[in-house]
């Protein structure tokens, strides 16, 4: 699948990667980047090739330094404008990809950058990766769910501090709060990422999957029902492997008598 | 407008709203006085489109070292909760019981190298009244809430930024003038931002990823119909600091 204006994807051994390119804006997210990926992960959701998802931004300086405000003058109506977020719900497609998404970040990761990070499940910073929301110091709120993912991420105490005060933060800050799962040398990440998208996908698929989906649908749910929703699951995940074992020593027997 | 009582002082300046608990020599203990002139600040702060920030802060050695002996309790935590607008808190000396409640309540705690934070009630066979059962775990997880609950055990400042109770530790020479300075500079940015941001956070926090997500997106459509949108997005494009009026 090739063909975008704003993003390449391309998939190499289970491993899907949708690179952000717009270098010369700094990759950042305006209304074509939006369509590409609402149709890019339209088609990896369903690409049972793709187990994982490596999310990057190309060039040197960052992976998106945020939302292309030179859009936002000439916006339609708040109507309008709302009646589009919800035709291509972008951030609820990302939220809805069953397999795995890591983030690999440098350089800025700023406003709809982070909020697309915040949406992976992984996320791997280089050592010059800045990460801030500065939408409290333009005069409006983030809108992609950075307001939400962010506090369920770091906490509410310190995403308060950051969107209230248009506090940046370094790596290393990001590191300790939570943001962020490692910190690698700029010309390492590549070589991390890909490390850890490859274990994933060395495993049972149905497992990965239920797992990401326990624990994202569980954290929204009482103790007692997500243990209920993680003993089904794992049920299920049992129930596929003795079938699919069934079914392997089925053909073995076969082919030997 | 400035009030002085025995209790606090309330002082507005600009845009900037400073609520002081002045009982230090009570350790700044919440009386029935306290609450009810706590309770007027709050609704001053909420109903007065000019202030857009308030710090609270305390005179004297401890922030607040609980409730008044010897009275009812007065719940105050949810006043300062209810404020639509950032609520900084400057903590030094003790922050213990219904003390450590009330800064909980805020919305940045900035903390002085001598601060200690407690939840000492269950040694004195009570418990925390005042939303510490409920803010506490949600501010530092579920494992380290219920030591502090259980042991009464307080804790010092580098544990409190360790754990996520506070995240700016300062000399305790320098706490008045730094939050100062932070509320100053939170009263430049844009009112409703400030206001629907914390919103989006509080409330989103007690809904599902989902709803969470449509109550942001929600607000941030209101945000389409202000000044200060356009305000802020032309003066960034035009590489100037914005000027925002709350409208």
């Amino acid at each position: 699948m090739s063909g975008f204006e704003t993003i390449i994807f391309d998939k190499r051994d289970g491993v899907g990667y949708i690179t952000l390119n717009r270098p010369h804006k700094l990759n950042a997210y305006n209304m074509q980047m939006r369509d590409d990926l609402y149709d890019v992960l339209g088609a990896v959701k369903d690409d049972d090739e793709v187990r994982v998802v490596i999310f990057r931004g190309a060039g040197e300086k960052a992976f998106c330094a945020g939302a292309d405000l030179s859009e936002f003058l000439t916006a339609p109506s708040p109507i309008v404008a709302r009646q589009v977020r919800w035709e291509r719900d972008i951030w609820g497609r990302l939220l809805g990809v069953p397999q795995p998404l890591i983030a690999a970040l440098h350089g800025f990761v700023f406003g709809s950058g982070i909020e697309i990070a915040l949406f992976c499940d992984i996320r791997i910073a280089a050592e010059d990766a800045r990460f801030g929301l500065p939408e409290t110091t333009l005069g409006i709120i983030p809108a992609a769910g950075g307001t939400q993912t962010l506090p369920r991420t770091i906490g509410r105490g310190r995403a308060l501090e950051m969107l209230l005060t248009g506090q940046q933060m370094t790596a290393a800050d990001a590191f300790q709060s939570g943001l962020v799962n490692r910190v690698v040398p700029r010309e390492t990440l590549m070589v991390v990422a890909e490390e850890t998208a490859r274990k994933i996908a060395s495993y049972d698929q149905a497992a990965v999957r239920a797992c990401k989906e326990a624990v994202v649908r569980g954290l929204d749910m009482s103790l007692a029902s997500g243990l209920k929703l993680e003993s089904q699951l794992s049920a299920h995940v049992s129930a596929a492997r003795r079938k699919h074992h069934k079914v392997k020593s089925l053909i073995k027997k076969e082919r030997s008598t | 407008m400035s009030a002085q009582n025995a209790t606090i002082n309330f002082e507005t300046q600009g845009t900037v709203a400073y609520i002081t608990l002045n009982r230090p020599d009570a350790g700044n203990a919440i009386n029935a006085e306290m609450a009810a002139s706590l309770s007027d600040a709050c609704d001053y702060i909420n109903r007065h489109n000019e202030i857009r920030v308030a710090l609270l802060q305390a005179l004297g050695e401890s922030f607040c070292l609980g409730s008044e002996a010897a009275q009812p309790p007065y719940a105050v935590s949810q006043l300062i909760a209810a404020v639509t607008k950032p609520v900084v808190a400057a903590i030094q000396g003790g922050a213990l019981g219904q003390g450590l409640e009330l800064a909980l309540a805020c919305d940045i705690r900035l903390a002085a190298d001598n601060a200690r934070f407690g939840l000492p009630q269950v040694a004195e066979g009570s418990m925390p009244y005042d939303g510490g059962t409920q803010r506490l775990p949600r501010l530092v997880g579920r494992g380290k809430a219920l030591e502090m609950v259980l042991t009464g055990e307080t804790i010092d400042a580098a544990e409190a930024k360790r754990i996520g109770l506070v995240f700016t530790v300062l000399p305790v020479s320098s706490l008045a003038s730094e939050a100062r300075k932070l509320v100053d500079k939170i009263s430049r940015m844009a009112p409703w931002s400030l206001q629907f941001a914390k919103e989006a956070i509080n409330k989103g926090m007690d809904l599902t990823l989902d709803q969470g997500i449509r109550l942001e997106a929600d607000l941030y459509f209101l945000m389409h119909t202000t000044r200060d949108r356009t305000e802020g997005i032309t003066a960034f494009l035009q590489k100037r600091p914005p000027v925002f009026e709350g409208k």
